[in-house]
C-alpha cells in the first residue's frame, strides 16, 4: 500500500505548491502600485508631481514589480531550458552548410542557456563535431546577445512588439555577423593550443542521464536563486539610475542626446554600453527611463544589446581561444551589426 | 567511485565541486573526487557546457548544479 505522506510531498516536489505561489505573486503584482504611492506619499509626506516625489514613487513600484517579473520569468525560463541541452543542438549544427547553418544557430541561439564560463567547451566541442567557424560564431553572438530573461522582461514591460523586435534584432545580428565571420577564413588565428584539441582523438563520449521533472523543478528554483540573488544589487543601482532619469532629467535633454535627430546617438548608447557591464535584467530599468523619456527606440536597443551582447568578460574569456585578429573582427562586426540597427529602427519607425 | 567535476574555475563549478565533496561525506563510502580544469580534455570528453560531472568514467551530466543529494543517488545508484 503507498505511503499518504510519501505521496502529498512528492505532488509538492513535483510542483504542487505552484498552486499557492502563483496566486500569491498575483496578489503583490496588482497591490504593489498603490503600496508604492502610499510609501511615497503617505510614509514620506512627498508631494506628488515634485521632482524627488515622482523619483521615489517610480523607485518604490519599480523595484518589487522588476524583482517579481524576474522571479517568475527566471523559473518559467530555466524550466525551459532544461529541456534543451547543448549536445543536441551541437549534433543539429553539425557540418552545416553556411546561411541555412547561420540561421539555424542563431534560431538555437535564442533559447540555449549560455553562462561565459561555458564559451571556450562549446566553441571548442561545436568545430570538433564538424560545426563550421562562422555558424559556430552565429551562435556565439546569438547566445548571450539574445538573452531569455530580458527577453521575457522586455515582454513584461513593454509587450510583445518590443521583444520581437528585440530577438528579431539578435538573430539577424548573429546571422549576418557569423556569415561574414565564416567568410574571412579565420581557422588559422585560433590559438595553436585549441588546433591541436580540434584534433586530438576522443576520449570517449557517452550518453548524459535523463533528467526527471523534480530535478527541472529543483533547477528552476536553483535558477531563481542564483540569478535573483546575484543581480538584485544591480536592478537596484539600475532602477535608481531609471528613478532619477524619471524624476530630475528633462524630457527635451534625452531627446536631443539619444534621440532620432542626433545622427551621434546610436554610436554614444553603444559607446556607453559596452563597458558597462550589467546583467539583462539590470538594465531594463534604465531602458523603461529611456524610453519614457523620448530617447528614440534604435538607440535605446543598441544601449541595451551592447550592455548584454558585447561584454569584457566574455571577450577576456574567449581570448583563450582566439588570437587578437579573430577577436578584434569579433568585437567588430557585432558591433558594426549594433551599430546598424540601430540607426535602422531610428530611421524605421 | 571516482567523481569528476569539469569546469574552468567558475562559482558554478566550485559549487558543485563542493556538493560533491558533501555527499562522498554523507556517503560514507570510498569514493574520490578530481576537479578537472584543461580545456583540451573537456573537449576530448564532449563536454560542451560547465560545469559537468562524470562517475567512473561515464559523463551524467553537463551544464548543471546537481545537488549534493542527487549526487549522492547517483553514487548509490
Amino acid at each position: 500500500m503507498p505511503d499518504p505522506g510519501k505521496h502529498q510531498s512528492s505532488f509538492i516536489r513535483r510542483g504542487g505548491w505552484l498552486l499557492v505561489a502563483l496566486p500569491l505573486w498575483v496578489l503583490l503584482y496588482v497591490v504593489l502600485h498603490r503600496v508604492a504611492e502610499w510609501v511615497a506619499f503617505g510614509v514620506f509626506k512627498l508631494t506628488p508631481k515634485s521632482h524627488l516625489g515622482e523619483a521615489t514613487a517610480f523607485f518604490f513600484y519599480d523595484a518589487p514589480k522588476v524583482l517579481l517579473l524576474l522571479t517568475l520569468i527566471v523559473f518559467i525560463v530555466t524550466f525551459l531550458q532544461s529541456f534543451v541541452s547543448s549536445t543536441r543542438v551541437r549534433n543539429a549544427l553539425a557540418r552545416r552548410r553556411a546561411g541555412l547553418g547561420n540561421a539555424l544557430a542563431s534560431l538555437f541561439g535564442i533559447i540555449t542557456p549560455f553562462c561565459s564560463c561555458s564559451a571556450v567547451p562549446l566553441f571548442i566541442g561545436f568545430l570538433r563535431a564538424g560545426v563550421p567557424l562562422g555558424v559556430t560564431f552565429s551562435f556565439l553572438v546569438a547566445a548571450p546577445m539574445i538573452n531569455e530573461v530580458a527577453l521575457g522582461m522586455l515582454f513584461a514591460m513593454f509587450g510583445w512588439k518590443i521583444a520581437l523586435l528585440y530577438a528579431g534584432t539578435g538573430v539577424t545580428i548573429a546571422f549576418a555577423a557569423g556569415l561574414v565571420l565564416g567568410h574571412m577564413n579565420m581557422e588559422r588565428h585560433l590559438e595553436s593550443w585549441v588546433q591541436d584539441a580540434l584534433n586530438a582523438p576522443s576520449l570517449g563520449e557517452s550518453e548524459e542521464e535523463q533528467i526527471t521533472l523534480p530535478m527541472r523543478i529543483d533547477q528552476a528554483i536553483q535558477g531563481v536563486k542564483d540569478i535573483v540573488g546575484k543581480v538584485w544589487p544591480y536592478i537596484l543601482v539600475g532602477i535608481l539610475v531609471g528613478a532619477c532619469i524619471h524624476g530630475y532629467v528633462p524630457k527635451e535633454f534625452m531627446a536631443r542626446l539619444l534621440g532620432k535627430e542626433t545622427w551621434y546617438s546610436v554610436p554614444l548608447a553603444v559607446l556607453v554600453g559596452v563597458p558597462l557591464y550589467s546583467n539583462a535584467a539590470g538594465v531594463m530599468p534604465i531602458v523603461e527611463a529611456l524610453l519614457g523619456k523620448g530617447a528614440a527606440l534604435g538607440s535605446t536597443l543598441a544601449f541595451m544589446m551592447a550592455v548584454i551582447g558585447l561584454s569584457l568578460p566574455e571577450t577576456i574569456i574567449l581570448r583563450k581561444v582566439m588570437r587578437p585578429r579573430l577577436i578584434a573582427a569579433f568585437v567588430g562586426v557585432v558591433a558594426l551589426g549594433i551599430l546598424l540597427v540601430g540607426y535602422l529602427f531610428n530611421a524605421i519607425l | 567511485m571516482l567523481i569528476e567535476v569539469f569546469g574552468p574555475g567558475c562559482a558554478k563549478c566550485e559549487t558543485l565541486l563542493k556538493h560533491a565533496k558533501h555527499a562522498i561525506d554523507q556517503s560514507g563510502g570510498d569514493h574520490q573526487v578530481v576537479k578537472i580544469s584543461d580545456y583540451a580534455v573537456m573537449a576530448a570528453r564532449g563536454i560542451l557546457s560547465t560545469p559537468a560531472l562524470a562517475v567512473d568514467g561515464q559523463l551524467k551530466f553537463q551544464g548543471k548544479v546537481l545537488s549534493s543529494g542527487e549526487i549522492l543517488t547517483l553514487l548509490k545508484g
